[in-house]
């Protein structure tokens, strides 16, 4: 369904059938897909919506239960300390996209789950060390990738697959991590598809929370530059366990 | 009467204050039409739990895109519905709720000779009281065609959904909604 060839009439049918909420699952995520460059079907829509708005009163009021309010004001919450939390990095592109780490945790819960098994099999922290984790998703399909470990004092990163990751031929993975303040990614090395690896950190500072964790797709050999170049795999930020 | 309307309620000051970052403002909003979209969203949906999530996730989201508001093209009011409305039939028609009739049952149900079935010219819809300026447009519907429109605003009813509660064939129910909407374009121009 293109807007090239949609007589006003269908268009207005469309933006009809949407609002009085006939549209298939399908159909709606068609429209929903157009709202953003489609200023005519935007307008068509807005018109309906102020049509059959007076349908609304149809529908007895439900006393929300008390629980409701906080609720709402407790995600909002939640959400400005993420966002400040973000705001106050300094770097460009996705690893300040606030809309990229608000996707993310919409993606989360799969993470967690993978987390919660991978770590059973660990034996406990000793008291006071701190634990790291980090779950690298890929950035489209949030789907995890690989997993980080790290535990404090010790400068070095366990970095487990938990799934297959496919790398085309003429390419290699290599690993990027890079804390607030710090000018840029820093590359960790190469990292070879489906295997865990221990990466040192020797001549890194001691690992932070929320500190970035990346894979993406390189040279043979590497970024030439020393930064990344090619597309983000896998990408997460540290956690520190309690 | 907490749920009374205030009817001088300023929506659009409302959602720039929201824009603005102020919270009370969303709460002056969430006092006055929460229990309205509650009520729309648990009609929609059939559950409780179910729509107390869209609420909260509509007024998440009213915050959040308050400076998208324009009010050029429509009323804060309107805005505020729609948001509201659109998560509900977004998570009903995602979740295919549609067990009751599929297309195939709406196609035999086409086949049959189901013309006599609805000369039902009964309201299922106490309408006339609270339906405000477009009531003397719905009036002017067929009562069996403005039954079809409302049990798609107001249920959630897909064509096949109300084509089965009316026993009307699929194609049939599909024009009338089709022809009431222009009908009520008209009317409401």
């Amino acid at each position: 369904m293109t807007a090239a060839h949609e007589s006003p009439d269908s268009l207005d049918d469309l933006a009809g059938e949407y609002v009085l909420g006939t549209l298939s699952a399908q159909a709606r995520r068609e429209v929903q897909a157009r709202l953003p460059h489609d200023a005519k079907l935007r307008d068509a829509i807005a018109r309906w919506e102020e049509r059959l708005l007076p349908l609304a009163n149809l529908s007895a009021p439900v006393e929300p239960p008390a629980s409701l309010w906080p609720r709402i004001t407790r995600t909002l919450d939640a959400e400005n300390a993420q966002r400040q939390r973000s705001a106050a990095r300094t770097t460009s592109g996705l690893w300040d996209s606030l809309f990229f780490w608000r996707s993310l945790a919409a993606g989360g819960m799969a993470a967690v789950l993978i987390l919660g098994s991978t770590l059973a099999l660990q034996p406990a922290p000793a008291p006071g060390a701190a634990q790291y984790v980090v779950v690298l998703v890929a950035p489209q399909s949030q789907a995890p990738g690989w997993v980080v470990q790290a535990q404090a004092g010790q400068n070095a990163v366990q970095l487990v697959p938990l799934a297959a990751t496919e790398v085309p031929a003429d390419r290699a993975l290599e690993f990027w991590t890079k804390a607030d303040g710090w000018a840029g990614p820093v590359s960790l090395g190469l990292i070879k598809p489906g295997e865990a690896v221990r990466i040192p950190l020797d001549k890194l500072p001691p690992l932070e929370p929320n500190q970035l964790f990346e894979l993406t797709l390189e040279p043979k050999t590497g970024s030439p530059i020393g930064k990344p170049t090619g597309p983000i795999q896998f990408i997460g930020r540290a956690v520190k366990m309690l | 009467m907490p749920n009374r309307l205030t009817p001088d309620f300023d929506y659009e000051a409302a959602i720039k204050e929201c824009a603005a970052g102020r919270r009370p403002a969303l709460e002056a909003l969430y006092r006055q039409e929460g229990p309205r979209l509650l009520g729309v969203a648990q009609r929609l949906l059939r559950d409780r739990a179910w729509a107390e999530d869209i609420v909260h996730d509509a007024f998440v989201r009213i915050w959040n895109q308050a400076r998208s508001f324009d009010a050029s093209r429509g009323s804060g009011r309107g805005w505020v519905y729609s948001i509201t409305r659109n998560l509900a039939l977004n998570a009903l028609r995602d979740t295919a709720r549609e067990t009751g009739v599929d297309e195939d049952t709406a196609a035999a149900l086409d086949a049959r000779d189901a013309i006599e079935a609805w000369h039902d010219t009964r309201d299922a819809f106490d309408w006339r009281a609270s339906a405000g300026q477009i009531g003397p447009c719905l009036e002017q519907l067929e009562p069996v065609r403005r039954n079809c429109v409302l049990h798609a605003y107001v249920e959630g009813l897909s064509h096949s959904e109300i084509a089965q509660r009316l026993g009307a064939p699929l194609g049939t129910v599909k024009a009338w909604i089709k022809r009431s909407l222009q009908a009520l374009k008209e009317c409401l121009a």
